[in-house]
């Protein structure tokens, strides 16, 4: 890794002068990295239902409106139809839209623009008509919210050509992850994990990847966020806070758990997940989805093909179950819990061929 | 949890002053928005304010006859400064817990 | 807020058609008072349990008893069947659905409710805005492809009405003189944002006629003119002539749910501007002016409604979390072996409930 490549890692992240370290919770550092945004930006446009006056459903552009007018973030009538497709229409305006779909399970009225239109426009306009597209979808269970406001989708839009699909995993990868994604000239699906917007967590604004990070600095790709020898759990989203306690208490019985954040789930970094399982030759991928075509057959597949010869074990996969995602009472029996988590670690660990 | 202060609002043109009446509420209370928290008196008539927000009630200010300037705190309300969320909860941080434990021949080759 | 029941293109109440229901009795009319306190005094202490920890949220419909109680009381649940959202309570107390069962889907015990749809001729509660209209239309035409005389009626709000499924429903309705009701609660607000900021025109009602549909725009804190309008639609729809829009105009009095602050938006001065007297006091005056209730009988309602809710709190506290097993169990008729495994390992694998 050059040293050209770092230093322009780090001057990603605000002009020259160093901001240091903050302690923020996710949704202030999502507000602040969209406040970023817009003032670099004027061609930035951030809207959706709720998103003005009242500064979100989780006060995620809490402040914004105030700040950089009516006319840059606004409040859209209810239809998140109409809002995506209203999208397409801007971009191809020369703006850069960072609509919101209040909750994951919202996304469903506006999946006719997104997969149709969207996801298609560059390649239909041969390139003519890109999508700077940055949708944001607060995602994933963990709150006891009403139904549909707790789905995870990340396999339904990765799937979908033309689209990258991105989750952050605490406040600092929020900040540097959206403001990376709300830059790109391609559309972005920005799932935020909103059982974690309120935890806090250290942002240290000058660089988003640690130096000598194979990413050169910039949040591109998959992250190591525990270092361990001997197995490699795979996460994203809220489940790599998870992933990392169920580390710790691993490393009680002595055993050495390296936890990856997958941080982009499209594109997947494939060299990142393949060194780590190459090191630790046994691999668990966690996810809140659906166990069938979830994203964590994608992962295995990946590592299968990366790995085959020294893998240990075949890749366990411990999911949400092929149900719809149940009521608050019930949802602690479907998201991947410590427990089912160290089941699948202990079957991997216990393999034996032939 | 953060602390929200609310002052005594301007009741009527030119009005400077209130007399705390009769408190509706008490501190540890948890009122609604636009419930009646405190009758006060004033020149010019007794009125009963109504809660602006909802929120655990902290302190009041003023017993009755006392005097209240506008702009003055009356009440100052405990709201959470984390649950912004429009429907379900604050998932709890909680240790760890489990039940599996965890037992492997590691061969470190 | 104009509420004055407005013509609108010729498609106005006079073009209703279909056989005039004779007028509410005193006593029907002395129903429809305790109905109210009932769900008044349902909906704000369900607001105290959530505050006491009891339940995780709710969505409180604090002045649109009127319009709730005086739509779901046109219904005859022997042959009609309602579609509601997820603020309808008032108008499932109405027709008598168990209101412990109704309000389990706020413990979060059950997306939907615990009530069963097909016996209380209420359909599952529906969190997705705008997300049941269309199914009212596709049931009203099942009842003409049958012969049957039931008639559909599906609840929405001024929000819904911008999602593109409330239109494609009018149209179908309409090209298919579906038997539906189209109730609208126009209360103002959708979260944070003002009809005005969402109601291109300013009326739902007025949308009625692009689809050649009659609308009623009433006074949706009347309940005696809600029950009435609901009972003129209902008989025009039955009498095969297609479907009809009525936009009850009212006031979501409170916040949009427990979680919301409505001082972000809106204030004190505003609501009090906005929303008008309260439908349940005027109702009151109006009984008592006319000599149909006296003190005694409103004391009576509210002690009723006081035990009632102790029975429906203490149905609720006792309220237990469903079975996991139910979480795979009802997925399908059918199950699948896949499916059947991940029960087998969550059951080996969990603590479960």
């Amino acid at each position: 890794m050059s040293n050209a490549t770092l230093e322009s890692g780090a001057a990603m992240a605000e002009g020259t002068a160093r901001r240091g370290v903050e302690q923020l919770s996710m949704q202030q550092a999502l507000n602040r990295a969209l406040d970023e945004v817009l003032a670099a930006n004027p061609k930035a446009l951030v809207f959706g239902e709720d998103c003005g006056r009242l500064g979100g459903v989780f006060r995620i552009t809490d402040g914004l409106q105030a700040k950089h007018g009516t006319g840059r973030v606004f409040d859209t009538p209810l239809a998140e139809s109409g809002i995506l497709g209203m999208s397409v229409g801007l971009a191809m305006a020369g703006f850069h839209p960072i609509p919101e779909v209040q909750f994951d399970g919202f996304a469903y009225p506006a999946v006719n623009q997104i997969v149709c239109q969207i996801a298609r426009m560059n390649y239909r306009s041969r390139g003519t008509m890109p999508m700077p597209i940055t949708l944001r979808v607060p995602s994933f269970g963990g709150i006891r919210a009403p139904e549909h406001h707790g789905e995870s989708l990340e396999a339904l839009f990765a799937h979908v050509p033309g689209l990258k699909v991105v989750s952050p995993s605490n406040p600092h990868e929020a900040y540097h992850l959206l403001k990376y994604a709300a830059t790109r000239p391609d559309p972005v699906i920005f799932m935020e994990p909103k059982s974690r917007y309120w935890q806090k967590g250290e942002v240290d604004f000058d660089s988003p990847d640690p130096a000598g990070s194979p990413t050169g600095g910039s949040p591109t790709g998959a992250k190591v966020m525990r270092a361990g020898r001997h197995l490699t759990l795979v996460a994203w989203g809220a489940m790599v806070a998870r992933c990392l306690q169920v580390a710790e208490l691993a490393a009680e019985d002595g055993i050495d758990i390296e936890v990856l954040d997958l941080r982009w789930l499209k594109p997947i970094d494939e060299a990142t997940l393949a060194a780590s399982v190459r090191k630790t030759r046994r691999a668990v991928v966690v996810h809140e989805a659906p166990l069938t075509s979830g994203l964590g057959a994608e992962v295995a597949q990946l590592i299968t093909q990366a790995c085959f010869d020294t893998l240990k074990a075949p890749v366990e996969r411990i999911t949400g179950f092929d149900v719809p995602y149940p009521s608050g009472d019930l949802e602690d029996e479907y998201i991947p819990n410590i427990d089912r988590i160290l089941f699948g670690i202990q079957r991997v660990l216990e393999y034996k061929r032939g | 949890m953060a602390e929200i202060s609310f002052p005594l609002p301007d009741l009527g043109e030119g009005l400077i002053e209130a007399t705390v009446l009769e408190w509706l509420v008490s501190p540890g209370d948890q009122v609604e928005r636009n419930q009646p928290l405190v009758e006060v008196e004033t020149t010019k008539s007794a009125v009963e304010l109504p809660s602006p927000q909802a929120g655990k009630v902290v302190r009041i200010h003023g017993g009755p006859g006392d005097k209240i300037n506008v702009g003055e705190p009356l009440i100052v309300f405990e709201v959470p400064d984390n649950t912004a969320g429009i429907v379900g909860t604050v998932p709890k941080e909680e240790a760890p817990k489990r039940r599996v434990r965890l037992s492997a021949v590691l061969d470190e080759d | 807020m104009d509420t004055s029941p407005s013509p609108l293109n010729g498609n106005d109440a006079g073009h209703l058609s279909g056989p005039h229901a004779e007028p509410l009795t005193a006593e029907q009319l002395r129903e429809l008072y305790s109905l109210m306190v009932a769900v008044r005094h349902l909906d704000t202490s369900a607001i105290a349990w959530q505050r006491q920890g009891l339940i995780p949220g709710y969505a409180p419909e604090l002045g649109q008893e009127a319009a709730q109680v005086g739509s779901g009381y046109a219904v005859d649940t022997t042959r009609d069947f309602v579609f509601p959202t997820y603020r309808e309570m008032g108008v499932a107390r109405a027709m008598g659905v168990d209101m412990v069962a109704y309000m389990s889907t706020h413990k979060a015990t059950w997306h939907g409710g615990l009530y069963n749809p097909i016996e209380s001729r209420l359909a599952p509660i529906q969190a997705v805005v705008g997300g049941s209209v269309l199914h009212a239309v596709g049931w009203a035409h099942g009842q003409t492809l049958d012969q049957a005389d039931g008639v559909a009626m599906t609840y929405f709000g001024d929000g819904a009405s911008s999602q593109g499924d409330i239109h494609e429903a009018m149209n179908f309705a309409a090209v298919m003189k579906a038997p539906v009701v189209f109730f609208v609660q126009n209360n103002g607000w959708a979260i944070s944002v003002p009809t005005e900021r969402q109601v291109a025109g300013g009326s739902v009602a007025a949308r009625a006629a692009g689809y050649g549909m009659p609308a009623l725009r009433i006074d949706g804190n009347d309940v005696v003119a809600v029950a009435e309008a609901t009972r003129r639609a209902f008989a025009h729809a039955r009498a095969g002539n297609g479907p009809v829009l009525i936009e009850a105009m009212t006031y979501r009095r409170g916040p949009h749910s427990t979680s919301d602050d409505p001082g972000r938006y809106r204030s004190l001065n505003e609501e009090r501007d906005d929303a008008g007297e309260d439908p349940l006091e005027r109702f009151r005056k109006q009984l008592l002016a006319d000599g149909i209730a006296d003190d005694a009988f409103f004391a009576e309602a509210l002690a009723a409604a006081k035990a009632e809710e102790d029975d429906i709190r203490a149905g609720i506290q006792a309220l237990g979390s469903r079975p996991g097993t139910e979480m795979f169990d009802l997925v399908f008729q059918e199950t699948t072996p896949a499916l059947q495994a991940q029960a087998a390992s969550w059951r080996e694998e969990s603590e479960h409930v």
